[in-house]
């Protein structure tokens, strides 16, 4: 509105947005827990909400494994982390181990990063 | 110290039945795993909240306050930036809403509890909680110890990710970026998805929702996430009641 371009936020000003960005939280987190029974889902909807969290998972991780940088979809050169996904998934598969997987992915990963930088 | 004559019985408050021993051992023997990865992500966070120019204090308010690492991080640029209040707040609102979705699925289960509890077990109930609460109790009928078992994923998880975050605001730039902290973070959420992606469905709504996130990556307010949940869910939907079925019902209202 008008303000310098350069201008920073105070401490106060800061502040004031941590608190909102809490209350953001709260609005989207809490929603149903506190409103919800005021509301009637239709058991359509319902079903389709069981694969939500299947699906935000995936979404979360797709850019980090399929992209490097904002844009540039990187299948056409060696794509380290999902290199190193792909053989730790196939070791989840195989030996169940959620920590074990998690180390091995990154071994592989560091281990790729030294090895082809 | 007072030597006692009577044998010191543990507070009322404390005396749970077995079944939710059991089950809050079995909700944070659950979480466990993902504890490493969790506690990653929150260093990814912890080192860009103090990069972004916050102070510390600003830096621990924030994860203490907000705890949710995708707003937090589509929040700092803004923050740098000096946008307005309402901006950044209706950006943590825009890219928060799949967590009304979760709620929606969550809240159902516990709907019996003071709004008070309510509230705090909401704003504490992240991507992962949800997936491997979900896993647990797919139905919302009233069972023994659940209220238990999502506490013993939800105390761990908070702290993990707290514990990452404040490492992360104390250690600022001494980690390097090259080696992919946040990678722990992808690997645990993989171990998550590979056990809810057991059909058809799922599979195609995984398949969906990734393709769409990276596609739609550069929306504003991360609404390619929002976009990518949304659409996966209806490709899931679509495939487990049949295409057919599907075409069906939209050329006949």
């Amino acid at each position: 509105m008008g303000q310098a371009v350069e201008q920073t936020m105070s401490d106060l000003e800061i502040w004031i947005t941590i608190g909102a960005l809490g209350v953001a939280t709260a609005i989207t987190r809490s929603s149903f827990w506190l409103i919800g029974h005021h509301i009637t889902i239709p058991k359509r909807v319902q079903e389709m909400l069981r694969y939500a969290p299947a699906c935000a998972l995936a979404a979360i991780i797709a850019p980090d494994l399929l992209m490097e940088g904002p844009k540039v979809l990187q299948f056409d050169t060696v794509n380290l982390k999902l290199a190193s996904a792909v053989a730790a998934t196939v070791y989840y598969l195989l030996r169940r181990n959620m920590l074990e997987m998690i180390l091995f992915g990154m071994i592989v990963f560091t281990g790729l990063r030294i090895c082809l930088s | 110290m007072p030597v006692m004559t009577e044998p010191t019985l543990p507070p009322a408050a404390l005396v749970r039945p077995p079944e939710d021993q059991a089950l809050w051992r079995e909700g944070v023997r659950v979480g466990t795993p993902t504890l490493f990865g969790i506690g990653a992500w929150g260093l990814v966070v912890g080192i860009a909240m103090v990069k972004s120019g916050l102070t510390v204090a600003q830096a621990l308010g924030m994860t203490m306050l907000v705890f949710a690492g995708s707003a937090q991080l589509a929040a700092l640029p803004l923050i740098a930036a000096s946008a307005p209040i309402w901006v950044v707040f209706a950006t943590a609102l825009v890219v928060n809403l799949r967590f009304v979705i979760f709620s929606a699925l969550l809240a159902p289960h516990f709907a019996h509890l003071p709004w008070r509890q309510r509230l705090a077990l909401g704003y504490t109930a992240g991507d992962l909680t949800v997936a491997m609460f979900m896993q647990r109790f797919p139905s919302e009928e009233p069972a023994a110890g659940k209220l238990s078992f999502l506490k013993g994923l939800l105390i761990p998880n908070w702290t993990a990710w707290q514990v990452g975050s404040i490492a992360g605001i104390f250690l600022g730039s001494a980690v390097p970026a090259e080696w992919g902290p946040g990678f722990a973070g992808t690997l645990a959420i993989i171990c998550i998805l590979v056990p809810l992606t057991v059909n058809k469905a799922a599979l195609c709504g995984v398949v969906v929702a990734s393709a769409t996130a990276v596609l739609a990556f550069g929306l504003p307010y991360k609404l390619g996430l929002l976009a990518a949940v949304l659409l996966g869910m209806l490709s899931a939907m679509a495939v487990e009641e049949g295409w057919e079925k599907w075409g069906k019902r939209w050329s006949k209202p």
